[in-house]
C-alpha cells in the first residue's frame, strides 16, 4: 500500500524536490504551498503523514499543526530552518511528532518518514497494564476503566514501549531509538515534550504522575499496576 | 572592574599593631590627602617648635633682665637710704650710739630692700676705734658669695656688682637668685660690703607658666592646622576620588555613570570634561553595538535564507549522486564533486550560523548530568573507523571523570569530535590519546597527538576564525575553519576553558575543562595542559586502556 504524504511548503522548488525524492521511494505525494489552505487540503486528502514547513505565508506551521492535532493523531514532521530551542519546542508542544532541520539529506528524510509510518512491531502481550490503565496493543487502544483515552500513534508507541518492560528504566536515548528510530544521538527534547503531552492525556494529575514516572538523572519508567 | 580598588586603600586590621607600619606606608602611597596632611603637619610642627623655643628664650631673658634691673634699683635705693640714716646720725666714739645708729641703718636697709636676704661684712676699717660687727640673715651667709663678686665690690666701691646665685632653702629645693653687692660706709668708722639677694623663684614660675602656655598654644595650633588642612583637602580630594571611581565604573562598562558637577571652579570643569567624554564614549559604543547587532542579524538572516535553497540543492545533488553509475565518467565525477561540495557548503553554513548565534549571545545550554568519561568513550568508538583510515590508533585513558557532571552533552560531544578529528588529521600516523580525569572542581578531557605540532605563536591563533596553521597543507577531513572557534565558544558557555599546548615536531594537546555545577574553572585543572608523556613514554603503554563502564556488560571490552 502506498502511503500518501502531504508536503506543506511555500518554496515550490524544495517541495518539488522533496516530491521527487519521495516518489522515487514509492510514496504518493500531495502539495500545498499556502498555509491558509493547508488544513482544508489535509481534511480533503486525509494523508498518512504531513511534512510541515514552520515558516509559511497565510498561516504559520505552529497554527496548522495545532489545528490538525485537534482533529487527528496523524504523524506530523516539521521542516525547520531553525534549530532555535523556542521554535522547535513550540512545534513539538503543539503536537508535531518529529522535526528535520534544513538542510537535510534524502536518506534522513525517508528514514524519518518511514519510522513514523510504520511503528516498530511490538513483540509483547496483546494487553498491557500500567497504573490504572489497560493498553490493548493490537486494537491500538488505551482505557481507564471503560473510558477510552485518545492518543496519537506516537504517544501510544511511547506508552507501549514503557509499559512492555515495566521493570526497566528507559533513558531518553533508549526511547529516542525505540520510538523515534534515531540510532545516533538526537534531541532529547523530543522525549521530554512528548512525555509531557502523554502525561497530560493519561495522568489524573500530571503534576504528580502515576503512569509515566520520572527517574531523576536517568529517564522514565512505567508506573506500577494498581 | 578591579580598578576601583586602586583608589581605595586595602582594609587594614587596625587592632593588630604589627600591620600598622605597612598600613601607614600603604596609606601614604594611596591617599593624596594623607600624604599632604602629613607633610604639612610635619613642616608646621617644626616651624612652631622653633618659634616656641626662640620665644621661650627671649621671654626668659626679658624676665631676667627686668628682675635684675629691679634688684639693682631696689638695692641701690635701700643702700642709699641706709647711707642717709648713717649720715644723719651723730658719729662719735660713743659705742652705744654707734651701735644704735648701725642697727637703725640695718633696719632701714631691710625695710627698703624688699628682701630679707641681706649680708653685711666689714670690708675696711677707717678709724681705729670701735667697729660695729657685720650682720647676716638666717638663710643667707657670706659663705655663699663667690670671691669674684667680693673682689669686684671691693675694687670698684662706687658701682653695684651683681651675680646669679643658687639660693638654698630648708623646706624647698634650691632656687635661682640674684645677689647685688654695694659699699655702705660709716664715715670715719668702717666700710661695709652689703649684699642683698633676691629670690627669682616667682620669676621662674612665671617663666614656666609662659612656656607651658606657649607649648600648649603651639600644640593647639598644629592640631588646628591639621584639622583645617584635612577639611580643605577633603573638599578637593573627595571630588577627585569620586572622579576616579566614576571613571573606573565607566571603564568596567557602566556607560551611564556621570560625575555630579557643582559650581564653576576647576573641579566643575573637570566634571564637565569627564561627562562630555563619557557621553561621547557612550554614543560611540552604542553605535558600534548597534552596527554589530545589525551585522549579526544579517549573518543570521542570510544563513537562514540560504538554508531552503541549499536543502533543495542538497536533495538534488544526492539524487544525482545516487545515480552516478549510469553516467559517463566525467559526469559521474562531476556529480560526486557537486555532492561533496554541497555537503561542505552545508557544514560551513551551519558553523557560520552557530558562530553568529554566539556573537548574538543567543546560545543556551541544555544542561544534563553526563558522565564525561562515558561520553568520550562512546565518541572514541564512533571515530575509530575514521582514525583507522588514517592509520591512527585511538587510545582512551580515563583515571576519573565517571560521575555525572552538569553539561550540555551535545555541545561537549561536538567539541570533542572536533578535537579528535583535528588530532587524527594532524596526527601523522602516531597514536592519539584521549584522557579524561576529574578533581573536586572540574572534569576535563585532553586530546593529545604526536604529530608535527605547531609553533607556539601559531598555537595562539588556532581558535581564530578561518585560521590555518599552514595554508598550503592538504585538508583531508575538510573542516570549515570555524570548528575550534565554536569549540571555544562551547567551552566558555560552560564556564570552562579550552586550552592548547603545542610544540613543533612534538605534537599538540588540547584540554577542555568543565567546572562542576556552580563552580568556576580555577587553579590547576584535572589535566595539565603541558603533557608529561612523550612518545617514548607512550611506547611502554602497549595496550590501549579502555574505560571501565558503569554497567557490567561493557566491562570486558578491549
Amino acid at each position: 500500500m502506498t502511503s500518501r504524504i502531504l508536503v506543506v511548503d511555500d518554496d515550490t522548488a524544495l517541495a518539488e524536490m522533496i516530491g521527487i525524492v519521495l516518489r522515487t521511494e514509492g510514496f504518493d505525494v500531495l502539495f500545498c504551498a499556502d498555509g491558509a489552505q493547508a488544513v482544508d487540503e489535509w481534511r480533503s486528502s486525509r494523508p498518512d503523514l504531513v511534512l510541515l514547513d514552520l515558516m509559511l505565508p497565510g498561516m504559520d506551521g505552529i497554527e496548522i499543526c495545532t489545528r490538525i492535532r485537534a482533529e487527528s493523531g496523524v504523524p506530523i514532521i516539521m521542516l525547520t530552518a531553525r534549530t532555535d530551542t523556542a521554535d522547535v519546542v513550540r512545534g513539538l508542544e503543539v503536537g508535531a511528532d518529529d522535526y528535520i532541520v534544513k538542510p537535510f539529506n534524502p536518506k534522513e528524510l525517508v528514514a524519518r518518514i518511514r519510522t513514523r509510518l510504520r511503528p516498530a512491531p511490538q513483540a509483547t502481550a496483546e494487553v498491557l497494564r500500567v497504573g490504572d490503565l489497560t493498553v490493548d496493543v493490537d486494537a491500538h487502544e488505551v482505557r481507564r476503566g471503560s473510558t477510552p483515552i485518545a492518543l496519537t500513534p506516537l504517544e501510544f508507541q511511547l506508552l507501549v514501549a514503557l509499559a512492555s518492560k515495566p521493570q526497566q528504566v528507559f533513558s531518553r536515548e533508549m526511547l529516542l531509538e525505540q520510538v523515534w528510530g534515531y540510532h545516533y544521538k538526537a534531541d532529547t527534547r523530543l522525549v521530554n515534550v512528548h512525555v509531557q503531552r502523554l502525561r497530560a492525556k493519561v495522568e489524573l494529575d500530571p503534576d504528580n504522575p502515576r503512569i509515566v514516572m520520572t527517574v531523576r538523572g536517568v529517564g522514565y519508567r512505567a508506573g506500577s499496576v494498581s | 572592574m578591579i580598578a576601583t580598588t586602586a583608589t581605595r586603600v586595602q582594609a587594614v586590621d587596625w587592632r593588630s599593631p604589627r600591620s600598622w607600619p605597612g598600613a601607614v606606608i600603604a596609606e601614604w602611597r594611596h591617599s593624596m590627602r594623607f600624604r599632604a596632611t602629613v607633610i604639612t603637619l610635619v613642616a608646621t610642627a617644626l616651624t612652631i617648635l622653633v618659634t616656641c623655643v626662640i620665644m621661650g628664650l627671649v621671654i626668659r631673658n626679658d624676665l631676667f633682665e627686668a628682675r635684675k634691673d629691679e634688684a639693682l634699683h631696689n638695692s641701690r635705693a635701700a643702700v642709699a637710704q641706709a647711707q642717709r640714716v648713717l649720715e644723719s646720725g651723730v658719729a662719735g666714739d660713743d659705742r652705744a650710739a654707734l651701735s644704735s645708729l648701725w642697727r637703725q641703718a640695718q633696719n632701714e636697709l631691710g625695710r627698703a630692700a624688699s628682701s630679707k636676704l641681706i649680708v653685711g661684712v666689714v670690708s675696711e676699717p677707717l678709724g681705729d676705734g670701735y667697729i660695729p660687727p657685720g650682720f647676716n640673715s638666717q638663710q643667707f651667709s657670706p659663705a655663699q658669695l663667690s670671691g669674684e663678686l667680693l673682689t669686684r665690690v671691693k675694687d670698684v666701691p662706687a658701682r653695684q656688682a651683681w651675680q646669679s646665685i643658687a639660693l638654698s632653702h630648708s623646706d624647698a629645693p634650691d632656687s635661682a637668685g640674684i645677689v647685688v653687692g654695694q659699699i655702705l660706709e660709716i664715715r670715719g668708722v668702717a666700710r661695709y660690703e652689703v649684699y642683698i639677694a633676691y629670690d627669682l623663684a616667682d620669676t621662674d614660675e612665671t617663666l614656666q607658666f609662659v612656656q607651658r602656655t606657649l607649648w600648649l598654644a603651639g600644640l593647639a595650633l598644629v592640631t588646628l592646622i591639621a584639622g583645617i588642612l584635612w577639611l580643605v583637602l577633603r573638599s578637593v580630594s573627595v571630588p577627585i576620588i569620586e572622579a576616579a571611581e566614576t571613571s573606573a565604573r565607566l571603564a568596567s562598562g557602566d556607560l551611564g555613570v556621570r560625575l555630579r558637577v557643582h559650581g564653576a571652579d576647576e573641579l566643575a570643569s573637570l566634571g564637565h570634561s569627564f561627562n562630555a567624554m563619557a557621553d561621547s564614549i557612550e554614543a560611540q559604543i552604542k553605535e558600534l553595538a548597534e552596527l554589530s547587532l545589525v551585522q549579526q542579524r544579517f549573518v543570521s538572516d542570510v544563513s537562514h535564507e540560504l538554508r531552503t535553497p541549499l536543502t533543495t540543492i542538497r536533495l538534488a545533488a544526492e539524487m544525482i549522486n545516487d545515480q552516478k553509475d549510469q553516467f559517463d565518467p566525467t559526469t559521474a565525477r562531476t556529480a560526486e564533486l557537486l555532492h561533496t561540495q554541497v555537503q561542505r557548503f552545508e557544514t560551513l553554513l551551519s558553523d557560520l550560523l552557530e558562530i553568529s548565534r554566539y556573537d548574538a549571545g543567543s546560545v543556551q545550554l541544555e544542561v544534563e548530568a553526563t558522565s564525561l568519561a562515558q561520553l568520550a568513550e562512546e565518541l572514541v568508538e564512533q571515530m575509530r573507523p575514521l582514525a583507522e583510515t588514517h592509520g591512527i590508533e585511538l587510545r582512551m585513558v580515563a583515571p576519573g571523570g565517571y560521575s555525572p557532571v552538569d553539561m550540555d552533552p551535545r555541545r561537549v560531544r561536538r567539541v570533542l569530535r572536533n578535537l579528535i578529528g583535528n588530532a587524527i588529521e594532524h596526527g601523522e600516523g602516531q597514536p592519539v590519546v584521549v584522557t579524561v580525569d576529574s578533581n573536586q572542581h572540574a572534569v576535563a578531557v585532553g586530546v593529545r597527538d604526536f604529530g608535527m605540532g605547531m609553533r607556539p605563536e601559531d598555537a595562539e591563533h588556532v581558535f581564530d576564525r578561518f585560521w590555518r596553521a599552514d595554508p598550503s597543507r592538504k585538508r583531508t577531513i575538510g573542516g570549515t575553519g570555524l570548528g575550534l572557534s565554536i569549540a571555544l565558544g562551547d567551552a566558555r558557555l560552560h564556564g570552562g576553558t579550552l586550552q592548547v599546548w603545542s610544540e613543533l615536531g612534538v605534537g599538540s594537546n588540547f584540554v577542555l575543562t568543565i567546572p562542576r555545577a556552580g563552580g568556576e574553572a580555577t587553579g590547576q585543572g584535572p589535566i595539565p595542559l603541558e603533557p608529561p608523556e612523550t612518545l617514548a613514554d607512550l611506547g611502554s603503554v602497549t595496550q590501549p586502556i579502555v574505560v571501565r563502564r558503569s554497567d557490567p556488560e561493557g566491562g570486558d571490552r578491549s
